[in-house]
Order: C-alpha cells, then structure tokens, then sequence
C-alpha cells in the first residue's frame, strides 16, 4: 500500500522538475531573442556555432548571451540562498537581505567608489562579493560571540547590520550625488553589459555552495524543529549552522557581484517551492534553483520592457512581481 | 521485561551549573531497564534538566551518565541518538510541515550521507505512524491538527527513532484531561508493547503515582527520595519535597497511592 505511494510522490515531483526545467529553457531563449530588437531563433543558433563577425551575432553572443546565462544563475543561487536563511533563522520572511548581505554589498561598492575611485565592473562585482562575504562574517561573529547562533538573534543582527549599511549608502551617495550617479543603477541590480567572464568567475562559487548546501539536505530537514529535538535526532546543530552560513555567502555573495543587489528573490522563490516540492530540502532546494533561475530571467526580460525603450533595473521588476506574488501566495494560505 | 536486570541507565555523581548556580547537585540514580520512572519535583528542582543531561543536551561540570555501562560523553552524536529519544519539553516544527514528514525526522540518526532511506525506514516510519494512531493524519499538516493530536505525532517520531530508552519531558503540558490520559495510557503502552525504557517529568503526582514503576522526586537539584508509589507517596514526604499539606488515599479504582493536597505548609 506504501510502496504505490512514495512512486506516484516520486513520479508527479520528476514531472514537476522537468516542467520547471523545459520552462527554464524556454525562458533563457526568450531572454537571449527578445528585447529592443527581436531575433530568431536560428539567427541565435548561427551566432552561437557559427559566428560571422555580423553585427546581429555580435549583440546576440556580447550583449543577450552573457544575461540569459548569468540571470538564472543569479536565480538559482539566490533561490537556494533563499530556502537556507529561512531554515537556518526558522523564519519565513527571511532573506539573503535579512541577513544584511546586500546591504553590506553595496556599502563596500560605494565605498571603494567614493574612496578609491574603482569604476570597472570587474572591480565593482569583485568589491561586491566582498563586502557580501564581510558582512555575513560579521553577523556570524556576532551572532555566536553573543553565545550562539540561535535563529532569532541571527535575525536580529542582520537586520540592524543591513540597516546600518543601507544609512550609510545613503549617506555617502547624499554628499557626493553627482559622482555617484553611475552607481545608483548598480544598486537596483541589473544584467544589462555584464560580460560573460562574469559568469565563468561566478560559476565556480554558485557550485561550491550549492554543494554544501546539497550536502546537509538531511540535517536541515531536521533543523526545522526546535534546536532541543534535532539535537536529540543526532543532527550537528552548530557544525550545519557554520555550513549554512558559508553556502549563504557563496551563493549569495556571487550573485551580488554578478547582478548587483536583486532583492526579493530570495524571499518569494522558497514560499513558490515548497507548495510544489513540500518542505524535504532535497526536492524543495531543487525546486527552489529552478524557480529562482526562471524567475530571474523572466524579470530580466520584464525589465526590457515596462519603461521601454529604457531599461529597467532588474532588481526594481522582481521587487515589484515578488511582492505581487507574495501577497497571493499568503492570501491563499490565510484562506 | 528482559532477563538482563542491570540499570539501562546509571547516573553517577552528576553535578551540573549554570553560571552562579548549581542546577544539578551530585545526582546518582539508577533507571531500570524496561520500566517506567517518572521525575517529580518541585518547579526549578532540577527535574527536565536531569533528563536533558542524561540525553547530553547539558554537559555535566562532574559525574558521569552511563548507559549500558558507556559513558555518554564518549557516544557520537547519532549513535546517542539511536540509543535515547527525547521528546523536548514544547517542541516545535513548521505549521504547514506534514504528519508523515516530521515523523520521517525520527529516522534521521538511522541513516548517513551514502545510505538513504530504505525499506527499513519505511517498516519504522509506518510502524510508529501505526503504533500512535495517526497513519490516518499522515497527509494533514500540523498546523490542522488539535493538542492531542499533536502531542501523539510528536510521540510517533520519537517512535520511529526505534530507540531503546524514550525520554518525555512533560508531554501533558497544555493538554485538556482527556489527552492527558489518552497521551500516558500510549507511553504505558510504548513500554508494555515494545519494550521501552521510559524517563518522563511530570508535574501532576496523581499522574506520576498511577502510571510510573519507579518514581523519583527531587528537590533543589538533588534526589529527595527513589522508590515505588507507594513507598514515596506518604504524607511526610509529600510535605518534605513539596511544602504541601497533603492526605494519601487510595484511589478506588486502581488501587495507587492518591495525593489529596490541603495547604502549604
């Protein structure tokens, strides 16, 4: 009588996945042949395994390829980084944000900016990623200083950490508005002129802590209970904190530096995987990668056109459909 | 139970401190294999965190918990948790995480990163869900369900860790009376059924009295007296422990020891 149901679970979940993943790959060719001019779909084939040095391959393999590659990159990362705050603070409306890694980001951005003068968008993704990983050393520091990482202080000092940042981002940008005009569109967030090296630097710390957080899918599973019930269980509880944490930056810290701040992401995308996946970190983070990388760049898309022909900050678009999407997904709970 | 009649669990000495307070003051008690024992106390006597330190979540700052003659000092973290089950004092777990999920939690000591879930999980898991009466409830998530309902989910998981001694600390906490007795009438039937070593706090001395083999009062962090209900629960002591004015009955249907309280003393 089991045996039937685990398979028919296990069956409707693949079919689950591999919708998610053929609507990815939908996506990606939508975001890489649609925008101010549209192209088709042979013209991006040909651009691709046989490039000719036009001026069509040259804006689809410079300009579109690098964004259909790095949004859902930045997605994912951010999708899973996503489903690991909101299990390690035990609170749904928790985010890389929360956490302060945005905000410590930009504040490492503007900073190098207004100081040293570092303009290039390979310096800027670099200080970026950073600062990202500063401030969640700081938080952490500051969390198990306090005598240990228990979720709501972990909360606590990411918002006042980000709160901080962000007064201080507005501070330096107030006193010196005119230099840091060219900043203000970093700060939203954005795909628009990001090189492919970008990507391929980004890679290496997408998958490293996706491997780690892959790798403590059954101990954070257990995690969503109280601290007194998975230690009984037999889980590591500090040892997968530490773990957690460092995923965190890695993920989080290389979308940073890739995309700038997206914000909402990582807030919305957990709250749509777990009604398709249910709350096992094994499915629910796989759900939450391809949620998360479909998202991203259908907003990167989305942003091509709501102020049209100029672009919109992508971080602006899925700030305004997240929040849309959060408001439905907490009314039908509520109901 | 069992032929073998050694302590399933001996506690040695076992002091233990907060800073600037002595919360455990030189414990030894023996834990009977196979029989209930039931911690009573005064509040702040030092009885959930007894059982807490003999699961290890506290570590002694002297004496020693042995269980089957091993210090649990030495035990990895899931060969612990394959051998004691603890049900924590209010526990909790997501509102919209199911039944069947949060009683897979019990599994968790019973597998590593190279074996996964196998039929074996699957016997205990459906076994546990079974044994408590809540195979039905296995889709509902636990937010729907009610107090009682909820308590026996939390027991099932324990269950379901298939371990050999089960620690409760105080499950009828903030049950109506029914669920006190539909939730201790289950544990009595974990220890008959299948065998269980069970540690349990309990506040209610009536409870204590009717359901425990081996009852055991402490006071300011120490033991006050060890014994059978009927042997603890006399006046002199009830008001030594308590500071209670009390009358023993005994309870006409069942034939226990029954505290009838009259005033502090």
């Amino acid at each position: 009588m089991t045996v039937p149901r685990v398979q028919s679970a296990r069956q409707s979940f693949a079919i689950t996945i591999a919708s998610l993943t053929l609507l990815l790959i939908a996506a990606m060719l939508v975001s890489a042949t649609v925008g101010y001019r549209l192209y088709g779909l042979d013209q991006l084939y040909q651009a691709i395994f046989a490039f000719d040095g036009s001026e069509t391959a040259t804006v689809l393999v410079n300009l579109r390829l690098p964004r259909a590659i790095l949004a859902p990159m930045v997605g994912a990362g951010l999708g899973v980084a996503g489903v690991l705050v909101q299990t390690l603070s035990r609170n749904r409306i928790a985010s890389p944000d929360t956490l302060g890694l945005n905000a410590g980001a930009s504040l490492a951005v503007v900073l190098a900016s207004a100081t040293l003068g570092i303009s290039s968008l390979a310096g800027l993704s670099l200080v970026a990623a950073l600062g990202a990983l500063l401030t969640s050393m700081l938080v952490f520091a500051i969390a198990a200083g306090a005598g240990g990482i228990s979720p709501i202080r972990i909360v606590l000092i990411g918002v006042t950490i980000a709160g901080l940042g962000q007064s201080v981002v507005q501070l330096i940008l107030t006193s010196n508005e005119a230099q840091m005009q060219n900043l203000m569109f970093w700060l939203a967030g954005s795909f628009v002129d990001r090189p492919m090296a970008l990507a391929i630097n980004g890679l290496p710390f997408i998958a490293a802590g996706g491997a780690i957080a892959f790798a403590l899918v059954r101990p954070l599973d257990a995690l969503q209970a109280d601290d007194a019930t998975a230690v009984s269980l037999g889980v590591p509880v500090s040892l997968v904190r530490v773990g957690c944490f460092l995923a965190i930056s890695l993920l989080s810290g290389a979308a940073v530096a890739m995309a700038g701040p997206v914000s909402f992401v990582g807030l919305v995308v957990p709250h749509a995987a777990r009604r398709l996946a249910g709350l096992r970190h094994g499915p629910l983070m796989l759900a939450a990668a391809l949620i998360g990388a479909i998202y991203t760049t259908l907003a990167d898309v989305l942003a091509r056109f709501v102020i049209y022909p100029v672009e919109a900050p992508v971080g602006a678009v899925t700030a305004v459909v997240g929040g849309l999407v959060l408001v439905v997904l907490l009314r039908r709970r509520a109901a | 139970m069992t032929a073998n009649s050694a302590p399933s669990i001996s506690i040695d000495g076992l002091t233990l401190t907060y800073p600037g307070k002595t919360v455990l003051d030189s414990v030894s008690l023996d834990i009977p294999r196979g029989k209930i024992t039931v911690l009573a106390g005064p509040n702040g006597c030092g009885k959930s965190t007894l059982l807490r330190a003999i699961r290890r979540l506290h570590r002694p700052a002297a004496g020693r918990v042995l269980l089957e003659e091993m210090d649990v000092a030495a035990l990895s973290e899931k060969a612990l948790a394959r051998q004691i089950g603890l049900l924590a004092q209010n526990p909790s777990a997501p509102e919209d995480m199911t039944v069947e999920e949060l009683v897979r939690l019990g599994r968790y000591p019973h597998q590593t990163m190279l074996q996964r879930w196998d039929a074996q999980d699957t016997r205990a898991l459906e076994a546990a869900m079974a044994g408590t009466g809540v195979t039905g409830l296995r889709d509902r998530p636990l937010g729907s369900l009610s107090g009682g309902q909820l308590q026996r989910v939390w027991i099932a998981m324990v269950l379901a860790q298939e371990t050999e001694i089960v620690c409760l600390d105080e499950p009828v906490n903030h049950l109506d009376l029914a669920h006190q007795l539909d939730c201790l009438d289950l544990v009595r039937q974990l220890n008959a059924e299948f065998g269980r070593t069970v540690v349990l706090v309990l506040h209610d001395l009536n409870l204590a009295a009717r359901y425990a083999d081996q009852l055991v009062f402490m006071r300011d962090g120490g033991v006050a007296a060890c014994g059978t209900p009927d042997e603890l629960m006399t006046e002199a002591l009830i008001a030594q422990v308590f500071n209670v004015d009390a009358m023993i009955i005994t309870d006409p249907a069942y034939g226990r020891p029954l505290c009838l309280p009259l005033r502090t003393c």
